[in-house]
């Protein structure tokens, strides 16, 4: 076990670091919906909608 | 002591910039009427007790629109402490108009001119002090757009809010009216400090103030006869009254207080506008314009930069500031030549059994090929030419300057020292670094998209394009209002689609709702730039054709919509008041520009990081001659999904289960559609190096045809989750909502069919029962387009009968 440990050492990191990635993105994206954060592609200070975006997903 | 100062003014006449300049806030402005939808709050910059709140525009307190509806109910019902009033200077007649209603309200009222500057630069000069007088409040001149006078303007509206004061108007109607007014007052008990302005709602006949006040009836009938009255010794009714004697009173202030240098003149804008808005050139200038804007940002200056993006950043890398390029450039094709001559002949000894030492009589056939995978030159080799080149070694480009190696170089090189697993390697790289690069590839494209629709929208071009629009659109029974979320959704879909909530007609706004992402969003320009540069080699008119199919999509779909019994009726009015032209700051188009543009950027290391690592996994994974485990791209789990999708897509010239997967993926986002491609295709045939290579690889399995096809489908199709959700909730209603989609996908799937089955015939001359459906669509087409309008045959017959 140990041996195997030693040997996969940097995979095992790298895999972590990348699921760590991805569930903190998951996790964010479900937090900011509930949050009433839009998912849109533009930014909030850019955007003609961004008040009207916001008080719909506050609703 | 914590202060309320309410922004009211008309539209476009800068509200949202003082705003920005007030509280240091970043909200969004637009030179075009109709920006702000909703109020905003801010605190003052250097005094935090004091909320600032950013009002839509209004022309009066007689409101028509929903945002109109908001700004009177805030200035009305909630009586903030101060109303800071933003009058156009170039434009003071009509901008005093809300202002003397304003002074009604019983609150205090700070005037602040703003384009003070632009006012003397047009050499006109306002008597201020007398401006003061008439209006009977403090004026102040500003310019929010350079920060002049802003500090003054917010002191000023403090004080008068300390003071508590409210403005008391110093405009009197006729005699005849006030005697009105004062039997109205009389009447009613009205609410305390808003007598006057109640009383002159309830003469002109205000519907929502009458509804607010809750009056006995016996009382209204008695207001209404004195109203009647008044209305018969005046010979008008009683809005045109007031309107009337408002405009007398508001030009007997402009004779006294401004002095204009070119009276009767044109001003600059005018001179713009009768040639771009002319009724014969609008519409070319408008083609010319647009075309100018897709073709400089994906074909010319945006591809330059994407192919540095594509090739370097993320290909083997590039020379800083390209010093050493083209002599590396040079040595890499020398040596790529001699080695392909080298292999040719090795090829052709060892297909006959010599050594290649030895053959003397042979010759062989070396082909050079592009990076793109284009065959570029073929070359005969004999014996001669092969032991002329000998030993050759493959040129090192730090030899040649400052080389800074692309990422997927770096990042192999680190995962191959850190022993990595293969799968791991071939995740990272094939899956993660293709994806994700393949849409960052793009990111330069649109970013000079975006810096050129800024200034578009900024500089006030952008509002003539929905007056423009108005003309062709009302023909087909659409209204130009409609034009204005298509023209936000050229950014993204999703605040287009709820910009539509301003149209006041159900029926056109749902059809805007519909229609509003066919316009190309900016997540849909990797797709454009993809199709345009790699499968059609950055053919010229490609890229802003795609612009083109989105607004020929809405017009056809507009009058194909509008016949059905489902839209029928007028369109609705269209009054829009077209903004001065002005030249935009750099810093308004910079922040524009970065806010949409970073959010792709994250976008793509979030969202679509996500969803490569999810595409690469379900492509690399499957069921094998061992059972589950990695398996070749086209046994995986991936294909099987999508081979079992694909024969969907056949009629239209695409039905393969990477491009089935692709479009499906776009509804994660679209900019996902590249992102999926550049993992699927990135491993397939020859293992790519470069981000153009991933396209070269793709190009074995589209036709160019097939290929134009599949963008316009991804163009006009369902949008992301985000935009139906955005569609869902503007709908309010899950059946509009699934029609919508619904539409939008028949639509898409028509046009692509037709485009790939009568492109086919044309250039292949390849007929089929794809040709036979697309003939079909296009007679079924027609046939909608141009069929009579539903009910219009009842309402004939109503006109002939009467």
């Amino acid at each position: 076990m140990k041996e195997f440990l030693m040997n996969n050492l940097s995979t095992i990191i790298i895999s972590a670091i990348l699921l760590f990635i991805v569930v903190s993105v998951i996790y964010r994206r479900i937090a900011g919906k509930k949050a009433g954060k839009s998912s849109c592609g533009c930014g909030c200070s850019s955007c003609e909608a961004y008040s009207i975006c916001h008080t719909v997903n506050k609703k | 002591m914590s202060v309320k100062i309410a922004l009211a003014g008309n539209p476009n006449s800068g509200k949202t910039t003082l705003f920005n300049a007030l509280t240091g806030s970043n909200q969004f402005v637009g030179n075009w009427p109709g920006v702000t939808v909703e109020k905003k709050e801010g605190r003052l910059k250097k005094n935090t007790d004091a909320v600032v709140v950013d009002l839509p525009g209004i022309y009066s307190l007689s409101p028509y629109s929903l945002e109109e509806v908001v700004a009177r109910n805030f200035l009305v019902n909630e009586k903030p402490d101060v109303i800071l009033n933003i009058v156009d200077g170039t434009n003071l007649e009509r901008n005093l108009y809300l202002t003397t209603q304003l002074t009604e309200l019983g609150i205090p009222v700070v005037v602040a001119v703003n384009l003070i500057d632009a006012v003397e630069k047009n050499g006109d000069k306002i008597d201020i002090s007398a401006l003061s007088r008439h209006l009977g409040c403090k004026v102040v001149e500003v310019s929010a757009l350079k920060g002049v006078g802003v500090e003054e303007a917010a002191n000023a509206a403090v004080n008068a809010a300390k003071s508590g004061k409210g403005t008391k108007p110093v405009h009197r109607f006729s005699e005849r009216v006030e005697k009105t007014l004062s039997r109205i007052q009389e009447l009613v008990p009205l609410p305390e400090g808003q007598e006057r302005f109640f009383a002159i709602k309830l003469f002109e006949r205000d519907e929502k103030a009458v509804a607010s006040l809750s009056i006995d009836p016996d009382i209204l009938s008695k207001i209404e006869t004195y109203i009647k009255e008044c209305e018969q010794e005046l010979d008008d009714d009683a809005e045109s009254i007031i309107i009337n004697e408002r405009y007398t009173y508001i030009t007997s202030i402009i004779d006294s207080c401004y002095i204009k240098k070119n009276k009767g003149k044109l001003t600059t804008t005018d001179k713009i506008d009768r040639i771009v808005t002319n009724r014969i050139l609008a519409l070319p200038i408008f083609a010319i314009v647009m075309f100018l804007v897709y073709f400089i940002s994906v074909t010319t200056v945006g591809s330059y930069v994407t192919d540095w993006a594509n090739d370097g950043v993320f290909g083997d890398g590039w020379f800083l500031f390209g010093k050493g390029s083209d002599a590396y450039e040079e040595a890499v094709g020398e040596y790529e030549r001699s080695a392909a001559i080298l292999e040719a002949f090795e090829a052709a000894a060892e297909e006959a059994g010599i050594e290649p030492d030895e053959a003397i009589d042979l010759v062989a056939t070396a082909e050079i090929y592009d990076d793109e995978g284009n065959l570029e030159e073929t070359i005969l080799v004999d014996y001669e030419m092969y032991s002329q080149i000998g030993e050759i070694e493959e040129p090192d480009p730090s030899d040649y300057g400052t080389w800074i190696p692309g990422v997927p170089v770096l990042v192999g090189d680190f995962l191959e020292r850190a022993n990595t697993a293969k799968w791991l390697q071939d995740l990272i790289l094939d899956g993660i670094v293709a994806g994700v690069g393949s849409v960052l590839g793009f990111v330069p494209q649109m970013f000079v998209l975006f810096l050129i629709l800024s200034f578009l929208e900024a500089c006030g071009y952008m509002a003539r394009i929905a007056f423009i629009l108005d003309r062709i659109f009302k023909k087909f029974g659409l209204s130009g209002k409609s034009f204005i979320p298509m023209l936000i959704g050229s950014g993204c879909g999703v605040p287009g689609i709820m910009a539509s909530r301003t149209i006041e007609n159900d029926s056109d706004r749902k059809m805007t709702i519909i229609t509003t992402t066919f316009i190309p969003c900016g997540a849909k320009l990797p797709i454009i730039a993809l199709i345009s540069g790699a499968m059609f080699g950055g053919a010229w008119w490609v890229a802003p054709s795609a612009y083109f199919v989105g607004i020929a999509a809405i017009i056809c779909s507009g009058i194909i919509l509008k016949k059905t019994k489902l839209f029928a009726g007028d369109p609705s009015p269209f009054v829009m008041e077209l903004p001065a032209y002005r030249m935009p700051t750099l810093t308004n188009l910079w922040r524009s520009t970065w806010e949409r543009g970073s959010s792709f950027i994250k976008k793509a290391g979030t969202v679509i990081l996500v969803a490569t690592i999810l595409i690469w996994t379900l492509s690399n994974f499957g069921f094998g001659e061992n059972g589950f485990g990695m398996v070749d791209m086209n046994n995986s789990l991936l294909a099987a999904f999508g081979s079992f999708l694909a024969p969907i897509f056949k009629p239209l010239g695409w039905g393969h289960w990477q491009g089935a997967v692709a479009s499906l993926t776009g509804l994660i986002a679209k900019e996902n559609v590249v992102g999926t491609l550049g993992v699927l295709f990135s491993g397939a045939n020859e293992v790519a190096e470069n981000g153009w290579q991933v396209w070269a690889n793709m190009r074995e399995v589209f036709t160019p045809l097939a290929a134009y096809s599949y963008l316009v489908f991804n163009l006009l199709c369902a949008p992301c989750f985000a935009a139906i959700g955005a569609i869902r909730r503007e709908m309010n209603n899950a059946k509009w909502t699934l029609f919508a989609i619904t539409y939008q996908c028949t639509f898409a799937y028509a046009v692509s069919l037709v485009i790939f089955n009568i492109g086919s015939l044309i250039s292949a001359g390849s007929f089929g029962p794809g040709t036979i459906a697309a003939f079909v669509i296009v007679a079924v087409l027609i046939y909608l387009l141009v069929r009579p309008r539903a009910g219009s045959k009842v309402k004939r017959k109503a006109i002939a009968s009467a």
